[in-house]
């Protein structure tokens, strides 16, 4: 939905899913202001200049993204005519949608909506005015499509799921403005604090469909499930073996900046990344330095990590804890007449001996992060999710003003702002609506 | 009340609370005005409670005063009873209320207009109104006898006397107000015009005999002990505090309603126009609220020390001897006689949607509309309108810019805003609700919103603007140092026992903003020039401190949609070509011809999306006018 504000919107330009380069955009008053802290180099940035540095992480213990390429057009001369920063990454989906997440923590930002960077554009008169109708079917068509595609993907239960927390958030609200416009009318008025519960409730219900953003997200890109080992401990005769199996089904989404290499299996209706990953020893050279880093890396994306061991060849040395799921898989075994205990998996990539054990294994912990989602909806768009995350604050300001004894008009007005961003997915409730709930539930008129 | 003309710069057809305010606005501006009104007697009688202001209706009265109209100053000199109601609530919707002597405030305002210089005043019925210009221009009026006198402007508030039906039981009568007539021919002529017109619903409760009531099985209400008067420039208040009286209805009352209903017009379907679901009638509540045993009913003076009392809540258009003895079922009214029933009425009204912002119609130039011609309820509403239709008569004469106030601003910009972007289905209130930035607009910051417009407009005198400059000025400079200056912790503990320790200097702001702590809690920390400020002031400081906050993100709503709020639209758009946009927002937009991207934006039925696309089209269609 397009609206006519003037706040900064953010959004991936390039098309969805792994490219080679991805290129993220922000248009509006506080573009570089909200990339400044995220970058390295953030004095060396000038207007029309590409300048070259790395992506922090806002909290530091996290390190570093990724090197990117910042280029600032300062408004009016810029595509939308706002300030606009695009940001070029390396294009793995898992990056670009990290780095979305992390500049939609700025207060001052937020998911632009369908078409809205081209509106910005005609709106600016950057784009020529002939084309201004074409322009128009285009956002026509995009929200067509969006609403089609929301439809389709969660049956109408998102639409279901808010409509049943705006109708909460709505008989609070009557409560309050039935205080405010008739106290002078007979009716007996429930306390504020009776309030919280359904609030808290609310809160409870936003913070578990949040939660199914893992899952969502996971649906949209797949889970990613590394091998992991030293060199030569058979990752890629396994990789070749798991996807030989599965090759009928298998898709190419070979990154082309990366020395990992991953396919896509299903498993259990599921997407799968299988990433080959570069063996993990001290690096003697700096290609290899890099290859081990992105192996790290790898595991630090990883839903399920399945660690590969073999009798000839020594663990890694400085292998990093790993605090995800993970399968331990002993290879060679044909080579090893006793094989160490306690190991998740015996197989033989010769013999195919235990491959089915491994399938069974990653499909079984597959099975377990599949999500029910909440009342059928599983949050898979990063503008929905956005919306659920003000909204949990919002929340919470709500109770805060209750507890913290402000007015009924303030309570009220906390709601109206959370209803507002409920709204921003089913469309806004108007003062005429809560009217109109007050005359049917309460006796008005002396 | 001598007509000294027949050409005037202004007429007002109406004496009721709009007209009032139209015809003394558009002469104060130095306009020759004439005020018609079908009795002069009559001017600024109030028909139904009486009583001024009420919950978000006190906030227009503030207004208006703070705009330079009449209305509150009328109030605050004829006045018996005054009450802050919402007082337990926060200061934003807190609302003054006065019972008024209706006598003495018909005979303020008729003395206002008399002594008002560039007002003549003319007793008589307006029948039609005159045009020229292929009926795009007005000229004047034509009265019952044939006199013709020809205007500029002309200001219609009929009220709810155009084609005026009343019912009582089965009986139906032509009738303005009980034993007043109904205007005919006004409504006919507009018709003529092109003018949509529609029929709404109003009733009233019975007038009573004082001395046919029980007091001793009533309870009494009082105003407040230290009232505040409605208008900024009443010095020296104090005002009478009369009673009224409480009592309730009962289930045999609802009885007797209910074994009755076959006579209600209201039921029967006689009665054809929609009535305010705020405002029902009694049989109304019997039935949609039958799980209610009782029903609360106040009887109000209608005058000082009146013999006449009106029956709050208990409006009706039942037959009069069912009306008496359900009402005599009441604890206190055993022996109740009437003065006269309740009634209901039936009045034409022209949906607000043909208006601009100015309350000029789109048809024709020079023609107003104000009051409940527009399908509004209650004084307040009416006067607001009054005031702003005669503003900007005024104005339209001189080719002045047009005078608007937003929705921000105040609540009569929320009140006009809604009537021409909203469909009207029933008669129009005020509520705080619906101003989506009511924390701004408090009661007690009227002035401070309004009173340098109204300095502008020349409708209110340089010292009334200098001293709220002053106080403008006073308050700024308040909230600033109540966010400088510290106070210690075991200062702090001395006046308020806090829930959780305070253990740092803490702001005098930042106290304030603690629950349950009032500006009375630190009144001893205050800096000495504070603690002389008037309390009204002071509380007013101690609101915009506490609520900082709130008011903050306020004022970023306002910004974020101001952007093309008042981008203007062609007059003669052609919508129904425009293929884009939604069929339903096409006829919606057709239909209700918006003046800016702002009204457009909230007519029901038109969607951001359409909005959006809206505003590339009349980019386009400007780009073709100049290649």
């Amino acid at each position: 939905m397009l609206s006519l504000d003037q706040e900064t919107i953010v959004a991936i330009s390039t098309p969805p899913g792994t490219g080679g380069l991805a290129v993220v955009r922000i248009s509006g008053p506080h573009a570089l202001e909200s990339i400044k802290h995220l970058f390295s180099a953030p004095d060396k940035i000038l207007p029309r200049v590409a300048t070259f540095g790395k992506l922090k992480h806002p909290s530091l213990s996290e390190g570093d993204f990724d090197d990117c390429i910042i280029t600032f057009f300062k408004g009016p001369n810029s595509v939308t005519g706002e300030d606009l920063v695009e940001i070029s990454i390396h294009g793995g989906a898992f990056l670009q949608q990290k780095l979305l997440e992390v500049l939609l923590r700025a207060p001052k930002l937020r998911a632009a909506g369908a078409g809205e960077f081209t509106f910005r554009s005609f709106l600016s008169g950057r784009i020529d005015l002939s084309r201004a109708e074409a322009v128009a079917a285009i956002i026509r068509a995009k929200d067509a499509a969006a609403h089609k595609n929301a439809q389709n993907q969660l049956q109408g239960n998102l639409r279901k799921l808010v409509e049943k927390m705006s109708e909460k958030l709505i008989t609070s609200l009557t409560v309050l403005e039935a205080e405010l416009d008739f106290s002078d009318q007979e009716i007996d008025f429930s306390p504020p604090e009776a309030l919280v519960t359904p609030l808290l409730e609310l809160s409870q219900t936003t913070q578990s469909l949040l939660e199914t953003y893992f899952y969502g997200r996971r649906l949209e890109e797949g889970f990613r499930v590394p091998l992991v080992g030293a060199p030569n401990s058979g990752k890629s005769s396994l990789f070749n073996l798991l996807l030989g199996q599965e090759r009928a089904i298998v898709t190419s989404l070979a990154g082309t900046t990366r020395d990992t290499i991953e396919k896509t299996i299903l498993v259990a209706g599921h997407s799968v990344v299988l990433v080959d990953t570069a063996g993990l020893r001290e690096g003697r050279d700096e290609a290899e330095i890099s290859g081990v880093d992105r192996s790290f890396n790898e595991i630090e994306l990883a839903d399920l990590v399945v660690l590969v061991q073999a009798p000839d060849t020594a663990p890694p040395k400085d292998l990093p804890l790993i605090n995800k799921p993970q399968i331990t898989v002993y290879n060679k075994i044909d080579l090893d007449k006793d094989p160490p205990p306690n190991k998740d998996i015996y197989l033989s990539c010769a013999t195919g001996e235990g491959t089915g054990e491994l399938r069974e294994a990653i499909y079984s912990h597959i099975v377990n992060m599949v999500s029910e989602g909440v009342e059928g909806v599983v949050l898979n768009n990063e503008r929905h999710r956005d919306v659920f995350l003000r909204l949990k604050d919002q929340l919470d300001v709500c109770v805060a003003a209750i507890q913290g004894e402000l007015g009924p008009e303030y309570i009220a007005s906390d709601l109206r702002v959370a209803l507002d961003i409920l709204g921003e997915i089913t469309g806004r409730t108007t003062p005429d609506d809560i009217l109109g709930r007050i005359f049917s539930g309460f006796c008005i008129g002396k | 009340m001598t007509v000294s003309r027949e050409s005037y710069d202004i007429i007002v057809v109406g004496g009721g609370h709009a007209g009032i305010e139209a015809a003394l606005s558009a002469s104060r501006l130095g306009k020759a005005t004439l005020l018609v009104s079908m009795e002069l007697a009559a001017l600024g009688r109030a028909s139904c409670n009486p009583a001024i202001g009420g919950l978000a209706k006190g906030h227009l009265v503030r207004e208006i005063d703070a705009l330079g109209g009449e209305m509150a100053r009328a109030t605050d000199v004829t006045g018996i009873q005054f009450k802050m109601l919402n007082r337990s609530k926060g200061r934003a919707v807190w609302s003054p209320r006065a019972q008024i002597d209706k006598k003495a405030y018909s005979a303020y305002m008729f003395n206002a207009c008399l002594n008002q210089q560039n007002l003549d005043l003319f007793e008589g019925e307006a029948v039609s109104v005159t045009v020229k210009n292929n009926k795009t221009v007005i000229t004047g009026i034509v009265t019952r006898d044939g006199q013709h006198f020809s205007c500029r402007a002309l200001v219609l508030t009929n009220g709810t006397f155009l084609n005026g039906l009343i019912h009582i039981g089965d009986k139906q009568f032509s009738a303005g107000r009980i034993n007043e007539s109904a205007s005919v021919g006004i409504t006919e002529s507009l018709t003529v015009l092109g003018f949509e017109t529609g029929r709404l619903k109003t009733g009233t409760p019975p007038r009573i005999k004082k001395d046919s009531v029980d007091f001793s099985k009533t309870n009494i209400q009082l105003g407040d002990v230290n009232p505040e008067p409605f208008s900024f420039s009443t010095k020296d208040f104090n005002p009478p505090n009369e009673a009224c009286y409480i009592t309730n209805t009962n289930l045999r009352t609802h009885e007797i309603i209910n074994g009755s209903l076959a006579f209600s017009p209201l039921f029967s379907g006689k009665i054809k126009g929609v009535g305010p679901r705020y405002c029902p009638s009694i049989e109304d509540k019997v039935v949609r609220f039958s799980e209610k045993t009782s029903h609360q009913l106040f009887l109000e003076p209608e005058w000082s020390n009146a013999s006449q009392l009106y029956v709050n809540g208990f409006s009706s258009s039942l037959p009069e001897e069912v009306q008496l003895k359900s009402l005599r079922t009441v604890p206190g009214l055993e022996a109740v006689e009437f003065i006269r029933p309740g009634y209901a009425i039936e009045y034409d009204f022209f949906p607000p949607s043909q208006l601009k912002a100015t309350l000029e119609t789109k048809r024709v130039s020079g023609l107003f509309f104000a009051g409940q011609i527009n399908g509004t309820s209650g004084y307040e509403e009416a006067a607001a309108q009054g005031l702003i239709a005669g503003i900007n008569a005024a104005l339209l004469i001189d080719g002045s810019e047009p005078f608007i106030l937003g929705r921000d601003e105040a609540y009569i910009g929320v009140l006009i805003d809604d009537l021409i972007t909203k469909d009207t289905d029933e008669p129009y209130r005020m509520f705080t609700s619906r101003a989506e930035h009511r924390l701004l607009l408090r009661y007690d910051n009227a002035h401070f919103r309004l009173s340098e417009k109204g300095f502008h407009l020349g409708l209110v005198p340089a010292l009334t603007h200098e001293k709220t400059l002053e106080e403008k000025e006073l308050a700024r400079r308040a909230v600033k140092e109540l966010e400088s200056v510290f106070v210690k912790p075991e200062k702090i503990r001395a006046l308020i026992s806090p829930q959780a320790p305070i253990t740092e200097n803490q702001s005098l702001a930042n106290l304030l903003r603690r629950p349950g702590v009032t500006i009375e809690h630190i009144n001893s920390l205050l800096p000495a020039w504070m603690k002389g400020l008037p309390s009204s002031l002071l509380t007013l400081i101690a609101t915009d401190t506490k609520y900082r906050g709130y008011i903050e993100r306020e004022h970023l709503q306002i910004a974020r949609f101001s952007k093309h709020q008042n981008v203007k639209i062609p007059a003669d758009v052609d919508y129904l070509a425009m293929a884009a946009i939604s069929f339903e927002a096409r006829q919606k937009l057709h239909r209700m011809r918006p003046e800016t991207i702002g009204q457009a934006s909230r007519i029901s039925g038109v969607s951001p999306a359409d909005v959006s696309l809206l505003m590339i089209l009349l980019k386009q269609g400007v780009s073709r006018e100049t290649p």
